[in-house]
């Protein structure tokens, strides 16, 4: 091989002529991505997959029980339903984000300066973190000394300061409120991003063709930002499928665990009950499903994509 | 069957005024080219008559409505744009097919249409492609496919071949003059291109500035240019500008250039001469009204120093500097002449033309 090789190329074979010189600066440039992705995400999957396994209380001896959790799990009336809390949220919270955010990014997408400022305000609470914004919002609402109840009882549409968080349908539409408060601001920038990646002379072609505002858009405008929406669905889906911290600190699973999410429940089973080994295998589980609406997400694309 | 009446057209960004006052009367099934340097208000012009454009002022009249506030859409025109402006998620065929469903055009007579718009293009086998699978001049045809399905009234071209090579414009070119008089209709066509302009109009504006400098056929333009713009516009190479101040009068009536050499004029180039305002003149000769003693000259002897020879095999360009103006002469393929050498070349002034050197406007 080596002979070959400096009697440079044989005949037959095409010579090689450029050659990436540096191939270890590519290496080089990937490592650290690399090491992130083993140390944070594939060594901790690993450990949740060991984990799973066993019985593994937080104190004393973990035991190795094969199977056992996982068939434990397909019984699990609790975490059964609250994966389909979590859908019914997801479902819910997915489309208010988008009837706020659809409009919101028409609004802005103007050339003027005004619109500009006010991309600025709407996406403001985007950087508050999930954990803030639930605190600030549970002040909000506070029934006793609350900005809400204040601001009711004072404009007199109210009697008594209501207490969204003692029965199912207030608290979860409260969170979904407080959600959309927040997470708005971002899908209209993914959504701006698509309108404005809409070139302007295929608008003008459509209108010289008579297509009324309506028709420009359901025709023209959404089957070209069909990337967009589907990244800003893609995100929204996963966020809200992990949902936590908004149930967590504004209902508290409450009322009688009604709002207790997937990953709540597996907190409740891990840090509260202390069953690490059961709250992997729901990790686990919960990983599945995700993959699995994330494929189907993908497949969709892709069937679309075909014909291009 | 419409014409295309401009009445003082203007257009202004906040306080800026680009277009101002156009009046341009178009007939019915002429084709008529807009041309003029970057930035002199033709693609604005032009996107007022499409609506696409708010009219600040004046009147638009498609045939004799008034479109000024009738929506693109309703004013049954077609445009082409420079950069294709497919619908990039369609079909070939459902390009052409859109504008007909969206004035609620019957299936089976948009299928009619769309085959023989297809057909007319030669496009017939594109239709089940998307834009992103086509050439530059098969999307340019589909373009063109998209305006004529629907028969408009008028059709708007904005640089429609800009993004072609050489070789393909020239082809296009043909095309959209085959096109014109297979559906003659009437046609905007907006370049900045004169060679395009000469060879595809009936008539010819040129703007410069947002404002009219001539309309006419193009050899009009060519033979009797309004202004020094016109004439430094049109043609390739163009006219000769040389400044000059008059001396003498009668038989003694002569040019003297920036060098010093005092041309006589004789001829026609006298028509206008009393109609000057000062002294202060231009020369305007076209590269072929300059010869040189080899070829039998014709007309007043001026020397220079040749800059540069060009042979282009079918001619030879010759530049000298006549101060710090450029003087070219279009000359026979086969002159001996050597670039940094001396020679004369002799101005043929009954060619010629004089313009005012303040209004820049011709004497004729
Ligand atoms: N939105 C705008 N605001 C302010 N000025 C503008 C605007 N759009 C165009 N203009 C100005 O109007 C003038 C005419 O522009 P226009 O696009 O009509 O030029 P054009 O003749 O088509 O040039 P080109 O050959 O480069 O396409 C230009 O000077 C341009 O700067
Ligand atoms: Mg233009």
């Amino acid at each position: 091989m080596s002979e070959t090789a400096e009697a440079g190329p044989s005949p037959e074979e095409p010579p090689v002529v450029t050659r990436e010189p540096h191939q270890w600066l590519g290496a080089a440039l990937i490592t650290p991505s690399l090491l992130f992705i083993g140390l944070l995400f594939l060594l901790p999957m690993g450990m949740t997959v060991w984990m799973s396994f066993h019985n593994w209380p937080l104190l004393g001896e973990p035991r190795f029980i094969g199977l056992e959790n996982f068939s434990e799990l397909m019984g699990d009336r609790r975490f059964w339903s609250s994966i389909r809390f979590t859908a019914l949220y997801t479902v819910l919270v997915t489309s208010a984000i988008f009837l706020v955010a659809f409009p919101l990014a028409l609004l802005v997408d103007r050339p003027l300066r005004i619109a500009g400022f006010f991309r600025t305000i709407y996406f403001m609470p985007v950087v508050i973190g999930f954990g803030a914004a639930a605190t600030l919002w549970t002040w909000l609402l506070n029934p006793d000394n609350g900005v809400f109840a204040e601001l009711l009882l004072r404009s007199g549409l109210v009697d008594a300061a209501p207490r969204p968080t003692e029965s199912f349908w207030p608290a979860l539409i409260v969170v979904i409120l407080m959600v959309v408060w927040k997470q708005a601001g971002f899908t209209m920038v993914i959504l701006l991003t698509g309108l404005q990646s809409v070139p302007d002379d295929v608008t003008e072609a459509a209108k010289i063709d008579g297509a009324g505002p309506l028709a420009r858009f359901v025709r023209v405008t959404l089957p070209l930002m069909r990337n967009s929406i589907i990244l800003a669905l893609v995100l929204n889906v996963t966020w809200s499928m992990l949902a936590f911290d908004q149930f967590f600190i504004i209902t508290q699973g409450g009322p009688r665990n009604s709002t207790v999410t997937a990953v709540f429940s597996i907190y409740l089973q891990s840090f509260s009950s202390y069953r690490l080994g059961y709250g992997s295998a729901m990790s686990l589980v919960l990983l599945v499903i995700l993959v699995a609406i994330s494929a189907m997400q993908m497949a969709i694309v892709n069937f679309r994509k075909a014909p291009e | 069957m419409a014409g295309l009446v401009l009445q003082n057209l203007i257009k202004q960004y906040g306080t800026t005024r680009v277009v101002h006052g156009i009046n341009l009367e178009i007939e019915n099934e002429e084709f008529v080219v807009f041309v003029g340097p970057s930035g002199c208000g033709k693609s604005t012009t032009l996107r007022m008559i499409a609506g696409l454009e708010h009219i600040s002022g004046g009147r638009i009249y498609i045939g004799d409505r008034v479109v000024n506030r009738v929506s693109p859409g309703k004013r049954d025109i077609a445009m082409v744009f420079q950069n294709y402006a497919l619908y990039p998620h369609m079909s070939v065929g459902e390009n052409l097919a859109f504008c007909l469903q969206q004035r609620g055009t019957p299936r089976a007579e948009i299928a009619t249409k769309v085959a023989q718009a297809a057909e007319t293009l030669d496009i017939t086998s594109l239709l089940d492609r998307r834009p992103s699978q086509l050439s530059g001049g098969q999307r340019q045809r589909v373009a063109m496919g998209r305006a004529i399905v629907r028969n408009p009234e008028v059709f708007l071209f904005d640089e429609p071949l800009s993004n072609l090579d050489a070789k393909l414009r020239v082809q296009m070119r043909g095309e959209i003059k085959r096109l014109h008089r297979l559906i003659p209709t009437t046609t905007v066509y907006v370049t900045h291109d004169q060679t395009e302009a000469m060879t595809m109009a009936d008539r010819v504006v040129v703007m410069n500035h947002g404002h009219i400098e001539q309309v006419g056929r193009p050899l009009e333009l060519y033979e009797k240019p309004a202004t020094t713009f016109v004439a430094g516009f049109i043609g390739s190479p163009p006219m000769n500008l040389l400044p000059g101040t008059l001396s003498g009068a009668g038989d003694d009536l002569g040019l003297t250039l920036e060098n010093g050499t005092t041309v006589a004029l004789r001829g026609k180039v006298r028509a206008g001469v009393e109609q000057a305002r000062s002294a202060n003149v231009v020369l305007g000769v076209r590269p072929e009204a300059v010869g040189i003693a080899a070829q039998g000259p014709q007309g007043v002897p001026v020397p220079v120093t040749l800059d540069e020879v060009e042979p282009l095999g079918i001619e030879t360009l010759a530049y000298g500097s006549i101060g710090r103006t450029t003087l070219c002469a279009r000359l026979a393929p086969d002159v001996a002449l050597q670039a940094g050498a001396p020679a004369d070349l002799f101005i043929d002034t009954d060619r010629a033309m004089l313009f005012d050197a303040e209004t820049t406007r011709a004497l004729t």
